[in-house]
């Protein structure tokens, strides 16, 4: 088997695409300039990260990945010195995101990093509860200061004010000045984010692998059954989708929403009845913060919120509707989930042959419950609400470019770096100060035309799952539970490299995401919009899922992704709808074809395609 | 007298493991298995009243019981006298209608059972106290009237010779009633064994299964590579899955009485030889017996072709696991002062995970 991936500096750039390297910052390239920085890439292993980027970047989308290359890496390497862990360092090749796990080389150094963690990780662990009320004060503060940005027009003419109370400071100014605010609250949430979540994840695989060694090979899935919280946050938009359900029914209104219109046309009609208006309120108090959640992953200015698109939430809420009249479990079963968390629990501590071994157990299993509900809470606070609102106002502030005549429509936007943007807005504001003509029209138009055919072009690409060299193990904790990076998965990536080239793949191997061995035809989706085609016992198949497809997998059979570990999303839903899923394919929504007869085992971690469509 | 002594016969699903003063030991432990959730093979019992029934209504009795009296001491020689005119008075009588009736209605719903015209059974014997070795059992009989010869037989197993010296070393007498057990011969189209804990390790939260085509010989003696199953004990989901080469299977001959090798076809042997809920269900029994006896244990199981599932996933033969239950009180952990302490560690050795 070949033990090596593709030099990252060998990928083959796409025809036509010549100069893509401009889209992106000159420190995201593989550059051969510095021979120390370039025996560097070839010696690490970069693997994609579809988990959170199944599709190439747009300029401006690159901002998430920035802000978390920033915060993870400043906060296992500077702050809380994560002793053998540095940072994660990022790479982009045609328009797709690498990334490679960095690790501190010399054991002396990373014993000397312990007595600091020792203590800072510690005071995090002892006063976890009330640190993490802290932080949902933080973020919310900030969220609020997000919902307060407005861009609007340049006047014609300075309001008064700005002379008769003396401001001082002129539009322009504050124009510039208020886009760097927007990009500050967006760099600045993802620190937030990470303000806790490298320490969940240590908590987290200290009690895997302190449960391995008491049980080998007891199951990732099982043991996550074990610390996942039952009151958790990222569900709450499906549990209020099923409340507006129940309440339908109730109200009799749920005929009106099966008649399968437009939401906009559906909520005309309620607001006619007092039943409608009545629903119409519970819409309204579940809309915020709930609806915010995005219909994708939240990491592309695309991935619309249920807000942005209310059909979507409509459409899931008809599809809970018709699941509750034919009687089928709607919701999570929260008080089921409860019992066999415990009865789980209980049955594995009685099976342990001493009292060491269980305090052992006990001890790792209180603190992985304790640092859970963040590690399972943080998507929804940034990734869904703080993203969905601040891609908004990214579009508010694109309208003011559109008005001024740089770009032809709003979206054209995420063409551009956040820095080109500045550069831009530079551009309008001084020409308007001037009473000029600015250049923007005349070249952001045609850059931005040219932007568009090489994103075309990088989204037909498939990425190659990993480039560089593999280690003998995978060690670093992130990548396990986050990417489902194993030695064991970067085997079968590498078979997918072999098999690539031969007569194509009749059996994928991932990680068991949910157990069970399930037979079905495939349904490859691409995104949320495409979950109305899925049909009852069809197998998903997607690079990767989001919460907000819930409603969907009370009709599949089972899932199989592209990227993800057994804490992956799918994987977690699965779990607790007793779907067979195999996550961590790698290539499975590229090797699988819609109506492919497929049998997943979820125990295995096999994909077998048995008959081709 | 109870309703139950006066049974002539029933089934073992009615048994209780105190019942064996009614039918004998080796019956009683079956319904005691059943009871407890452990599935055997489906069958009946006759009673020891049943037993008595044909030595009075045939009037054979005092004629039995007067043998030893006429011999005077009790030699080798006597006894064998004394046991050979048993024998014959028991095996020359007829057997009460009462008896065949219910005997025979009840061969017919274990043929109705197994979807089989007659069904081959085995007729044990089944004392009331231990005797162990002294009686018969025969295997592989078929019909209504082979059977009831064989339950003549197997009554008259409690006079051979060897029987008779051992109650009299004993101090027992010399008349014997005993119970008749009528379990279906197990027709298996798999055996195997499984263990209640991962043999490698130790590892009590796992079950281990080796299975493979035919009777379990074949398996049990090393002579096939079997499937091969690590399933978790808690969830009862399957760790892993190795697929054996399961060459050669185990199968009874025509008398039943021996077995002889035969080959798997190739599609048999490139396929897992149960299924997943087969599996499932030989997990969920171990478990059962596992937890019924509260320590590891070593169970010989078959899957019965003639029967539905689950009730065609049998139990053979259960025996206390040895080597790992010896070594209990090993700890796995580290010592650690606390979690901080076993986080930090943890981050230090780094992350290997299969």
């Amino acid at each position: 088997m070949t033990d090596k991936f593709m030099s990252p500096h060998d990928v083959p750039a796409i025809p036509g695409t010549e100069g893509w390297e401009r889209l992106y910052p000159y420190h995201y390239q593989f550059s051969k300039d510095d021979p120390d920085r370039a025996a560097f890439e070839e010696s690490q292993l970069w693997f994609y990260d579809g988990l959170h980027y199944p599709e190439p970047h747009y300029p401006f989308d690159l901002i998430w990945d920035e802000a978390w290359f920033l915060a993870l890496s400043q906060n296992n390497t500077r702050t809380f010195l994560m002793p053998p862990a540095l940072g994660i360092d990022h790479r982009i090749v045609n328009g797709h995101v690498y990334i490679t796990p960095v690790g501190v080389a010399d054991p002396e150094e990373v014993g000397r990093r312990v007595p600091t963690f020792m203590k800072r990780a510690g005071y995090y662990y002892e006063n976890w509860d009330r640190l993490y009320e802290d932080w949902k004060v933080k973020v919310n503060g900030l969220l609020g200061e997000l919902e307060a940005v407005k861009f609007e027009a340049l006047p014609e003419v300075e309001d008064e004010t700005l002379v008769f109370e003396n401001r001082g400071i002129g539009s322009g100014y504050e124009l510039l000045a208020k886009y760097d605010e927007l990009i500050n609250m967006g760099l600045k949430v993802w620190q937030y984010h990470f303000e806790f979540l490298n320490l969940g994840y240590a908590a987290y695989v200290t009690f895997i692998n302190t449960a391995n060694t008491i049980f080998p090979d007891i199951p990732i899935s099982t043991l996550t059954r074990m610390v996942s919280g039952i009151d958790v946050v990222m569900y709450k938009p499906d549990a209020e989708l099923v409340r507006l359900a129940r309440l339908a029914i109730e109200n009799g209104l749920d005929q009106l929403l099966e008649d399968n219109k437009s939401s906009a046309a559906v909520m005309t009609e309620m607001a006619n009845t007092t039943a409608g208006k009545y629903w119409l309120d519970e819409l309204e108090k579940a809309r915020y913060p709930w609806f915010h959640i995005s219909t994708g992953t939240g990491w592309y200015h695309h991935h619309s919120s249920w807000n942005d698109d209310l059909d979507v939430p409509f459409a899931s809420i008809v599809m809970h509707i018709e699941a509750i009249k034919a009687g089928k479990q709607v919701g999570r079963p929260t008080e089921k989930l409860i019992e066999e968390r415990e009865a789980l629990i209980e049955e594995y501590r009685s099976l342990i042959g001493t009292d060491a071994d269980r305090e052992a157990f006990d001890q790792v299993l209180a603190v992985a419950q304790r640092v859970f509900p963040y590690v399972e809470d943080h998507l929804f606070y940034v990734e869904h609400w703080f993203h969905s609102i601040f891609w908004n106002k990214v579009r508010e502030l694109s309208d003011v470019l559109v008005g001024a005549g740089f770009f032809k429509d709003r979206e054209d936007i995420w063409l551009l770096k956040r820095g080109e943007i500045r550069d831009a807005l530079w551009d309008h504001v001084t020409s308007w100060a001037t009473g000029t003509i600015a250049r923007g029209p005349s070249y952001w138009q045609k850059e931005i035309d040219w932007r568009k055919g090489i994103m075309e072009k990088f989204q037909a690409w498939s990425p190659p799952p990993a480039l560089g060299t593999p280690p003998d193990v995978v060690t670093e904790p992130f990548s396990i539970v986050l990417w489902g990076v194993t030695t064991s998965v970067l085997k079968n990536w590498l078979k997918g490299v072999e098999a690539a080239t031969g007569t194509g793949v009749e059996e994928l191997m991932g990680a068991p995401g949910s157990s069970g061995i399930v037979e079905g035809r495939a349904r490859v989706i691409k995104s949320a919009k495409e979950l109305g085609s899925l049909l009852e016992g069809e197998i998903l198949v997607a690079t990767t899922t989001s919460p907000s497809w819930a409603p969907a997998f009370t009709k599949i059979a089972g899932a199989v992704t592209d990227v993800g570990g057994a804490m992956c999303h799918a994987a977690i839903v699965c779990r607790e709808y007793g779907l067979p899923t195999v996550v961590g394919t790698g290539r499975g929504t590229t090797t699988i074809k819609t109506g492919d007869l497929v049998r997943i085992d979820g125990d295995a971690g096999s994909v077998t395609i048995l008959e081709r469509a | 007298m109870s309703d139950k002594e006066k049974r002539i016969l029933l089934w073992y699903e009615e048994l209780a493991g105190s019942d064996f003063p009614l039918v004998g030991k080796k019956n009683a432990n079956l319904g005691e298995m059943l009871k407890g959730g452990i599935r055997t093979s489906p069958g009946f019992a006759l009673t020891l009243h049943a037993n008595e029934l044909f030595i009075t209504e045939t009037g054979i009795k005092a004629e039995l019981g007067s043998f030893l009296d006429s011999l005077g001491e009790a030699t080798l020689e006597a006894c064998q006298e004394a046991s050979d005119a048993a024998v014959k008075l028991i095996l020359e009588a007829e057997v009460p209608p009462v008896i065949v009736d219910e005997t025979c209605a009840a061969y017919q719903r274990l043929c109705e059972l197994s979807n089989t015209e007659n069904v081959p059974v085995a007729v044990r014997s089944s004392g009331a106290v231990s005797m162990p070795g002294q009686m018969e059992t025969y295997l592989n009989i078929r019909g209504e009237s082979d059977l009831i010869e064989y339950v003549k037989k197997t009554w008259a197993s409690a006079y051979h010779v060897e029987a008779i010296t051992y109650r009299l070393n004993k101090g027992w007498g010399f008349l014997l009633n005993i119970g008749v057990g009528v379990p279906k011969m197990v027709n298996s189209r798999v055996s195997g064994v499984s263990f209640t804990l991962n043999p490698l390790n130790g590892d009590r939260s796992k079950i281990a299964v080796d299975v493979s085509y035919g009777l379990g010989e074949a398996v049990v003696s090393g002579l096939v590579t079997p499937d091969n199953y690590l399933v978790d004990k808690v969830t009862l989901n399957p760790i892993r899955s190795t697929k054996g080469s399961k060459e050669t299977k185990c199968v009874y001959n025509s008398s039943g009485s021996d077995c002889t090798f035969v080959d798997v076809p190739a599609e048999d042997r490139e396929r897992f030889s149960v299924t997943a809920e087969e599996l499932k269900e030989i997990c969920r029994v171990s478990k059962v017996i596992d937890k019924y006896y509260g320590k590891p244990y070593d169970i010989e199981f078959a899957i019965d072709a003639d029967l539905p599932f689950p009730d065609s996933v049998i139990i053979l033969q259960v025996r206390p696991e040895s080597v790992w239950s010896k070594k209990a009180g090993e700890g796995k952990t580290e010592q650690k002062k606390d979690a901080m302490d076993r986080i930090v560690s943890q981050l230090i050795t780094g992350v290997r995970i299969k």
